[in-house]
């Protein structure tokens, strides 16, 4: 799906560096297309559980209340707001933070919550940025630090959550666009010099709002940059304008001529206003009164194949073990069709064993 | 006798390890003491503790190599079972080498090609593949001795030492025999100056080294001394020390006036000047070879290099204080650099500017099937 503008450029354009990110290529989604995926999602994981609860007690299913998609996603949402407290709690960057958000809600637009407890794939997911972004810990001292956890819970999920990311670990930020952007406003002409220490403010309120869109879907509808210089534009509408029109008019060097046309101020601005409107309005923390009622319904409606001790997980496990062990026994038997000693026949003494077996077997008949 | 002609380069090309024995009477391998003496010109082989040299072989083509009893010299046809102490020299049993080769060169008895009794070198290796190629090399090793001072650039020294190793690959596997000999010649030929020149400067370089280790040898030799004297003598310790000073500072006054009157000849001093006369003569012709430019790689992303610029002076930069006045560079180590983070910091500012958000129709849903299934369905 690339953007209007990149369609209509000569083909000896030179593709800008963040359309070969993951990011732009599997994980950029509009509106309207988060919410069908939720949707279906919602209704098929909804559908497999009805299912399962059939299965094992016919008619059960009929007076629960699953989740709906909505409170799935606020369910999500809160547990995005308690990464950033584990975080401090951590001393960890800001990074981390934002990766570990980034991996839970790409998670759950994979999986559903019905599935998978947000509160243990948080962990996972944090414990995956960690390693992703260069700030490793030591399991025992991330599991330690958190009450009620071992080292399996964090570790059982992780590859669910790698190949539900498909293995795509690399995040751009709206932080770093954020610090960016700081940087280069103190590059503009008219900037006085001491202008970072004394207007340090702006930044801080800033970093706020990024902190906040991290609860929306801004990262998934559009690009950090623009994110960043929506955060911007909300503390400081005329710095964030000077600073988009500087880069709308740097001149395009008259060497190149493969490079894309200048980003328009007037094409983003629509964006940018979207934006601001997500952070202000859905770029909060969930209520927790609502959150407990959602997870009280959700206790009920769970998968009962992924609730450990259920009739319905054990008869999933016994299943599985049995799936398991006809491989093996076609593995064993498919070793014994061609089943030679690897170093060829004894030489010699042609049965030394069955002799031995021969004589137990006479001094049991004794 | 496919291989007949391998080692006929070995021709005039000696390794004599036991001096002149090639007039020694008891040389016959008939006679016992033969076996038993390390100084006739076959006798460097490999030796049993009773200073005895064991079967060992010295050959003109490749012929026997097991030493089993089925070892028969073509020219008499004795035979280990005739005569266990038979010592084969490849083609023929020493006593028929003797025989042969005693009155100056004579023509081989299987191939006819005139030989000499010094042609014969002993063998060191027991793959004579290797053998061969180790004597190709030192062949090889003695001519084509030029070092890279001798050349004006890097590409041509390279080009050389191809053209080495061409030649040595040529010979040890027999391609184009004549033509590579003819590239020998003429290579010969055309450096003869600054091969002799060449085996001066390394004879003058071993002597040196020789010298210098000779030198370190007296230095621990006298501290070892002074040590042992100032252990057993009952004299005055500051005394014996000021004479051992005075000592040293004698003989290395000697070494200084030795070294400046050797240096006229055989020194480096000589041998660098003469090479840079040499080299300026034969290869003023191709001292202007350009440089080909470096091209680094090219892809087709555009990395917004020309939206930003990472101010030369550095930012007013809170996040990157730290590092910034790190003194001891603790947090850069690892070639940590704080333009790399911004320069990371402002690309991502720009990047995407301009990108709108995608656009979804509900048809593309039917087309595109949700992977969500696959991952819950695995799992």
């Amino acid at each position: 799906m690339p953007s209007v503008d990149n369609n209509a450029s000569p083909p000896s354009t030179k593709k800008p560096l963040y359309e070969a990110s993951t990011q732009f290529k599997n994980w950029r989604y509009s509106p309207d297309h988060l919410a069908h995926i939720r949707s279906t999602l919602n209704e098929a994981a909804v559908g497999v559980i009805r299912k399962t609860f059939e299965a094992y007690e016919p008619g059960s299913s009929s007076n629960v209340s699953f989740v709906t998609a909505d409170e799935e996603h606020l369910l999500v949402t809160f547990y995005i707001h308690k990464i950033g407290q584990l975080c401090g709690h951590f001393r960890f960057p800001e990074e981390v933070e934002a990766t570990a958000a980034s991996y839970l809600k790409r998670f759950y637009l994979k999986n559903t919550v019905m599935d998978w407890h947000p509160k243990n794939v948080m962990l996972t997911a944090l414990f995956l940025a960690t390693k992703t972004t260069n700030n490793p810990i030591s399991l025992d001292a991330y599991t330690s630090h958190i009450p009620n956890t071992i080292a399996s819970d964090v570790l059982d999920l992780e590859f669910l959550v790698a190949q539900s990311l498909r293995f795509e670990f690399a995040v751009w930020h709206a932080h770093r666009a954020l610090w960016g952007i700081w940087l280069d406003i103190q590059n503009l002409p008219n900037t006085p010099p001491d202008f970072a220490k004394t207007e340090s403010a702006i930044y801080d309120s800033a970093l706020t709002h990024v902190r906040a869109a991290r609860l929306t879907d801004a990262e998934f509808i559009y690009t950090p940059s623009q994110i960043a210089l929506a955060c911007i534009s909300l503390v400081a509408p005329d710095l964030a304008n000077q600073w988009l029109e500087s880069k709308e008019n740097t001149p395009i060097p008259e060497s190149r001529v493969d490079i894309p046309p200048r980003p328009s101020s007037t094409a983003i601005s629509a964006s940018l206003e979207a934006i601001r409107n997500m952070i202000t309005n859905s770029g909060k923390v969930p209520h927790v009164e609502a959150v407990r009622e959602v997870d009280k319904r959700l206790k009920l409606c769970k998968n009962p194949e992924k609730v450990v001790g259920t009739k319905a997980y054990l008869a999933r496990k016994a299943e599985a073990e049995k799936k398991a062990e006809e491989k093996r026994n076609k593995k064993v038997e498919g070793q014994k069709a061609n089943d030679r000693d690897p170093f060829g026949q004894e030489l010699g003494e042609p049965a030394a064993k069955p002799g031995l077996v021969d004589y137990d077997d006479e001094s049991d008949d004794e | 006798m496919a291989t007949k002609s391998n080692y006929g380069w070995l021709q005039g090309r000696t390794v004599k390890k036991g001096g002149n024995s090639s007039s020694n009477p008891h040389s016959r391998s008939i006679t016992p003491q033969v076996q038993s003496t390390s100084s006739t010109i076959f006798g460097g082989g490999i030796k049993d503790p009773s200073g005895r040299t064991s079967e060992y072989f010295v050959r003109h083509f490749v012929l026997f190599f097991n030493l089993s009893m089925d070892d028969q010299c073509p020219v008499c046809k004795s035979d280990r079972y005739l005569n266990p102490k038979l010592r084969l020299l490849v083609s023929s049993c020493e006593s028929c080498i003797d025989r042969l080769f005693t009155l100056g060169p004579a023509p081989c008895p299987i191939c006819n090609k005139v030989l000499r009794k010094l042609a014969f070198s002993p063998q060191t290796f027991e793959d004579l593949g290797v053998e061969k190629e180790v004597a190709v090399r030192r062949r090889i090793a003695k001519e084509f001795n030029k070092r890279l001072e001798d050349f004006d650039n890097l590409r041509l020294y390279n080009d050389y030492l191809q053209d080495v190793e061409e030649i040595a690959f040529n010979l040890v596997n027999n391609i184009d025999l004549p033509a590579t000999e003819a590239r020998i010649a003429a290579y010969k030929a055309a450096n003869a100056a600054i091969t002799s020149l060449n085996i001066q400067r390394e004879e003058a370089e071993a002597l040196a080294l020789k010298e210098q280790e000779e030198l370190q040898r007296r230095e621990r030799e006298a501290q070892r001394e002074l040590i042992d004297k100032l252990e057993t003598s009952q004299k005055d310790a500051h005394k014996i020390v000021a004479k051992s000073r005075v000592a040293a500072a004698k003989r290395s006054s000697a070494r200084a006036a030795s070294s400046n009157a050797n240096s006229g000849i055989l020194g480096m001093a000589f041998g660098a000047e003469y090479t840079k006369l040499l080299k300026t003569r034969t290869t003023k012709a191709n001292n202007n070879v350009p440089d080909v430019p470096h091209v680094p790689l090219q892809d087709d992303w555009y990395a917004y290099e020309d939206l930003y610029t990472v101010r030369a002076g550095g930012y007013d930069d809170f996040f990157s204080d730290a590092v910034r006045k790190d003194r001891e560079g603790i947090m850069r180590a690892g070639g940590y650099r704080v333009e790399e983070a911004w320069n990371r910091a402002l690309l991502s500012a720009v990047a995407g500017l301009d990108i709108m958000t995608a656009v979804w129709t509900s048809a593309q849903s039917q087309s595109k099937p949700l992977d969500v299934d696959v991952v819950m369905e695995s799992v």
